[in-house]
């Protein structure tokens, strides 16, 4: 017998259109004398918006996690870059994206597109590393620019924002647009700009609000659900169409769904979250959790990768950073906004301290009301898994339940399914749960 | 009440006969490529060391690697609460819990009912000890039963690598061509593999009484090096320790009666 | 004389703790070669690198996910096992992540009472990265003051500047005699000299070095040269592989000598010198660790580093190259297939060996052995 009342999200056909454009716009950029960027979702995309209203994205990590759902495609790419010399390793996302190149094999049919130029971010070690490579691969001719955001935490976790931090973010998206000109030969447009850096908040800012929704018993959303609406901000935070379906459509349809308290998994008993990348490949897991009557209701992962939120030390809560006052007036406000806005971002916080990430992932589970923790200690990412047996440790010693299992978001060599959900029967049975009849 | 508790481990195959509370049989198999079989000949065993029949049995309890070929069983156990279960039944002050096979290890962080509170298992490249001491007596040409026997002659400490078996295997090779003493190489190997338990043990945290099962137990070489890198005085090992999960497992059969 | 780098390297935490009898000054470990040790000095406080021990251990596993680097585990090992309990603080300027959670594992479990990151740019190709260096500076010297209750000067600083000048500078000389046909050190003593230099005061370590430069003029090895190797990788002090495959020839048909390295153990973190022509002296220390041969992470969108490795391979006349790559260690990772089709372009041979906490020498000599054999045979075509 059902518990809640539950239904499919009505925007989900709109949202697999939107996504499937996307791809295909980067694919025929150039029929239309357009250009082509590739740079990882962390990027500040919004900035090379500027040149035009036909340039177009290629994102990294969410074109490396689509190459993981198709097992044989993605095991021909990790070989390709096994095969060239580069160890395995190394972040999935990255051996499957280079792979692409290698073999010239684009995820979604046909040629892999070369990109005029590349536009990025630094925080792990990997990241400038991924497009300096990619460049390479592509033949040396595809120029980079990557902007470093290793500047330091946020408040609370600095006691306060340097100025020279965000300056020193800003000033090198001033200096990654004057080389934009320069590559492109392209004259730079403020206004357009401007008003991808505010659809860059405007997105990220809603994304956590709808994140908030989900404090709601019966969850209305659940993570595996998540994964395919938080892939807007991962491909292009800065999008207009993105922003507005997640302003227009998405944000309403949840808060519906919370008044007609309509659930994601309809015999929820239980609720917890996870933590970074999930093994693509074996989404299946979810689906064993509902078996259970478990929701998994997101993440730190999920809400902060591309969602803005702030942690409030005082109450222990995490809550969706406000919009700017305004909207910016010039290139120069725009930069300094952007580079404060996304110095903020939580899943920047714990490269400085496994601490700060323990102190918000105790904040959603108090805040959303979470039975269990499960940590997926993820070989494909070093940089979400930075700190991540410290966080269990932290956890614990809150007194949270905690469960951990290693698996890899791109590489499913490793991951061992059956290993995996015979841990998930342990540490669910421990939580009071009885395992469901076959 | 008779129980039966199967444990169909990567190696053997274990039962045991549980009657209020007390083990009055037990068999064992080797457990091969055909599961099925090696369970119905240990338990077949274990049935007439009990000297009772089949139909004498009220319930069964299956466990271990191979426990979907344990068609025999009317409850399935996880190998981690069958094991916080015996470990709960020889010691009830056991807190923390290793279980050693062939191919994994484990590490369970238990309360005074022996209900399960953290635990954790070896990962993929982590080879479980049991198998890999056995590989090594054949790279050594030493009997299985002499290796950890050995250990307790030799002094030497040399450092070994156990992050990777296979890395390891290489470095026991290098020490053969380097004319090192069997009995040194044979430590170096079990402290190696001991040093992986005791790294996953860590991570639950080692608290008293820490008590010991599985095959591995009865390797005194092997528990030697687990006392000195837990840094505890005693291990507490019960009497067939191969036995324990299967112990374990029917016990949670008799509970579910 | 350079016997007591070697004296230095296995009595590090003996050295340290004397030395704060001796002065009743205050050490800080430091996890990374970006720290600026100028500024400690400047200071009066000493700063130690933590390497590690190159032992086997369990202590690690509950506080770092298995995927990272055996090095930041065994970093980590020494302070868990309290052999760095003399330290009053301790810092890190960013660098890998694997590093980091030494650090901040350090810094949860361990913590002396002081510790600091610093944010060290990682974009050091952009003109930015001076001035937001400069700013960092200011607030790890707060830190400082806040360790040892004194304010520090410009001149402080120049002095802090001088001492580290001078030691950077002796080492660089005494690589210089490694260029020689029949060196008059090993490698293995150039490795525990530069390690020597982490764990030692400066001043002291320069007045040793300068002795060492005399005593070298006239020193003659009785040992063949065979090969000549340059080694390239990440952090890396396997002074036991060095050893091994130095003494080869004394075994075997082909030897080798370790006569230049691109590590950060040695090189890429002693080769630079701060520009005493640059008049603020925080600039300059900036500017310093800004150019210096950055580490792999930090170099972007130009890899830099293929020139200097290139070099340094011309310079000291290599046979061949040995690519050692630290299990994990992804900013390293990301590079090497690009620093073998370099030099191998250029007529250098490499080869890539990798390596984990423990060498395993056999294997890891019958490898280097025959590497050895391919680049004699490459002398018989001409």
């Amino acid at each position: 017998m059902a518990k809640y009342p539950t239904e499919p999200l009505k925007c989900w056909n709109k949202a697999k259109e939107l996504r499937n454009k996307f791809y295909e716009n980067f694919d025929k950029a150039h029929e239309k004398g357009g250009l082509r960027v590739m740079g990882s979702a962390w990027a500040f995309d919004a900035v090379p918006l500027g040149l035009g209203k036909d340039v177009f994205w290629v994102t990294g990590e969410p074109y490396g996690a689509s190459c993981a759902f198709d097992k044989p495609l993605s095991a021909e790419f990790l070989a390709a870059t096994e095969n060239y010399g580069f160890a395995r390793d190394l972040c999935a996302y990255m051996r499957n994206y280079w792979g692409s190149i290698i073999t010239n094999k684009y995820a979604f049919g046909g040629d892999f597109p070369k990109a005029d130029f590349a536009y990025t971010q630094h925080i792990c070690c990997s990241h400038a590393k991924w497009y300096q490579n990619a460049c390479e691969l592509e033949g040396g001719d595809v120029p980079l620019y990557a902007i470093d955001v290793g500047a330091g935490p946020y408040t609370p976790f600095a006691p306060k924002m340097y100025e020279h931090r965000v300056k020193y973010v800003a000033d090198q998206l001033l200096d990654s647009i004057e080389w934009m000109e320069k590559v492109t030969g392209r004259t730079y447009n403020d206004e357009l700009f401007i008003e991808a850096a505010w659809n860059d908040v405007r997105s990220t800012h809603t994304w956590a609000k709808i994140c908030m929704l989900n404090r709601t018993i019966p969850a209305p959303l659940d993570e595996k659900s998540i994964y395919s609406l938080y892939v807007f901000g991962t491909l292009q935070k800065s999008n207009a169409d993105f922003a507005d379906f997640y302003e227009k459509d998405l944000l309403p349809e949840v808060q519906d769904r919370v008044e007609r308290g309509i659930a994601a998994v309809e015999n929820e008993q239980a609720r917890v979250m996870s933590d970074t990348q999930p093994p693509w490949g074996f989404l299946s897991i979810y689906r064993y959790l509902e078996k259970w009557g478990v929701v998994s209701i997101g993440s730190l992962y999920t809400f902060g990768l591309e969602g803005m939120w702030l942690y409030d030390k005082d109450k222990n809560d995490f809550v969706p950073r406000m919009l700017p006052d305004e909207k910016p007036q010039s290139r120069e406000d725009a930069c300094m906004m952007l580079a404060d806005w996304h110095l903020s971002k939580p899943e920047y916080q714990h490269y400085y301290s496994p601490e700060y990430k323990t102190q918000m992932m105790d904040a959603i589970a108090r805040n959303w009301k979470l039975d269990g923790i499960i940590l997926h200690y993820n070989r494909g990412c070093e940089g979400l898994s930075v700190g991540i047996a410290e966080n269990r440790l932290g956890l614990l010693e809150r007194g949270h339940k905690v469960l951990t299992y290693e698996g890899n978001m791109g590489d499913e060599r490793e991951f061992d399914l059956a290993s995996v959900q015979n841990r998930f029967d342990i540490f669910l049975e421990s939580l009071g749960l009885e395992k469901p009849k076959e | 009440m008779i129980t039966v508790g199967i444990d169909c481990g990567a190696k053997n195959t274990k039962t045991v006969v549980v009657k209020d509370n007390k083990i009055i049989g037990k068999g064992t198999s080797l457990t091969g490529f055909d599961q099925a079989a090696a369970v119905e000949t240990s338990y077949n065993a274990a049935l007439k060391d009990a000297g009772i029949e089949a139909s004498d049995v009220g319930k069964i309890g299956g466990t271990g690697a191979g426990m979907d070929d344990i068609k025999q069983a009317d409850v399935k156990v996880n190998e981690v609460k069958a094991m916080a279960k015996a470990a709960n039944y020889y010691f009830p002050n056991a807190r923390t819990v290793t279980d050693v096979g062939a191919e994994e290890g484990r590490a369970v962080k238990i309360d005074e009912n022996g209900k399960v509170i953290d635990f954790a298992i070896n990962e993929k490249c982590a080879a479980g000890a049991g198998a890999f001491i056995e590989a090594m007596a054949r790279a050594l040409e030493v009997d299985l039963q002499e290796m950890g026997p050995m250990v307790l002659k030799s002094d030497k400490e040399i450092p070994m690598n156990a992050q990777c078996a296979i890395f390891a295997e290489s470095e026991v090779v290098g020490l053969i061509h380097a004319k090192t003493e069997k009995q040194d190489i044979s430590k170096a190997i079990h402290d190696a593999m001991a040093s992986r338990i005791v790294s996953m043990i860590r991570r639950i945290g080692v608290n008293k009484d820490v008590v010991m099962i599985g095959g591995v137990g009865l390797n005194p070489g092997f528990v030697d090096s687990l006392k000195k890198q837990l840094e505890i005085d005693e291990l507490f090992i019960p009497e067939d320790p191969a036995y324990g999960a299967a112990v374990g497992a029917a016990l949670v059969a008799a509970e579910e009666a | 004389m350079i016997e007591k780098f070697q004296e230095w390297y296995d009595n590090r935490h003996e050295y340290a703790k004397k030395w704060k009898e001796k002065t009743g000054g205050k050490v800080v470990g430091y996890f990374c070669t970006y720290a600026p040790e100028e500024i400690f000095y400047a200071f009066d406080v000493l700063p130690v690198r933590i390497l590690g021990s190159h032992e086997p251990q369990d202590v690690t596993e509950p506080h770092i996910f298995g995927m990272f680097c055996p090095f930041c585990r065994d970093v980590l090992a020494q302070g868990l096992k309290d052999r760095y309990d003399y330290l009053d603080g301790i810092m890190l300027a960013q660098s890998c992540l694997h590093l980091r959670q030494a650090f901040t594992s350090w810094e949860l479990h361990k913590n002396p009472g002081w510790s600091y990151f610093l944010p060290m740019p990682n974009h050091v190709q952009s003109k930015r990265s001076v001035q937001f260096l400069k700013e960092e500076y200011k607030l790890l010297i707060e830190k400082l003051e806040e360790l040892t209750g004194k304010k520090i000067t410009d001149d402080d600083l120049k002095r802090g500047i001088e001492i580290m000048n001078k030691a950077r500078r002796a080492m660089k000389d005494i690589y210089e005699f490694r260029k020689q046909d029949n060196p008059p050190l090993t490698g293995a003593e150039a490795m525990y000299m530069a390690c020597a230099n982490f764990f030692t005061d400066a001043r002291e370590f320069t007045e040793v070095a300068e002795e060492v430069k005399k005593e070298l003029e006239s020193r003659k090895l009785d040992r063949d040269p065979g090969k000549r190797i340059m080694l390239i990788g990440s952090e890396n002090d396997d002074i036991e592989y060095i050893k091994m495959i130095e003494t080869l020839g004394d075994r075997e048909s082909v030897g080798c000598t370790v006569v230049v390295e691109e590590h950060c153990t040695t090189t890429r973190s002693f080769w630079t010198e701060v520009d005493t022509g640059i008049e603020d002296p925080l600039e300059a220390i900036a500017q310093r660790y800004v150019d210096r041969t950055p580490c792999p992470s930090k170099d972007w969108p130009d890899r830099s580093r293929l020139n200097t490795i290139l070099d340094f391979a011309k310079d000291y006349n290599v046979d061949g190259a040995i690519v050692i790559q630290q299990k994990f260690c992804d900013p390293h990772e990301c590079d090497i297939p690009f620093v073998r089709k370099h030099l191998e372009d250029n007529g250098i041979p490499t080869y890539f060996l990798e390596f984990d906490v423990t060498v395993a020498a056999g294997p890891f000599a019958i490898r280097t052995e025959a590497f050895l054999e391919t680049l004699e045979a490459e002398d018989d075509l001409f």
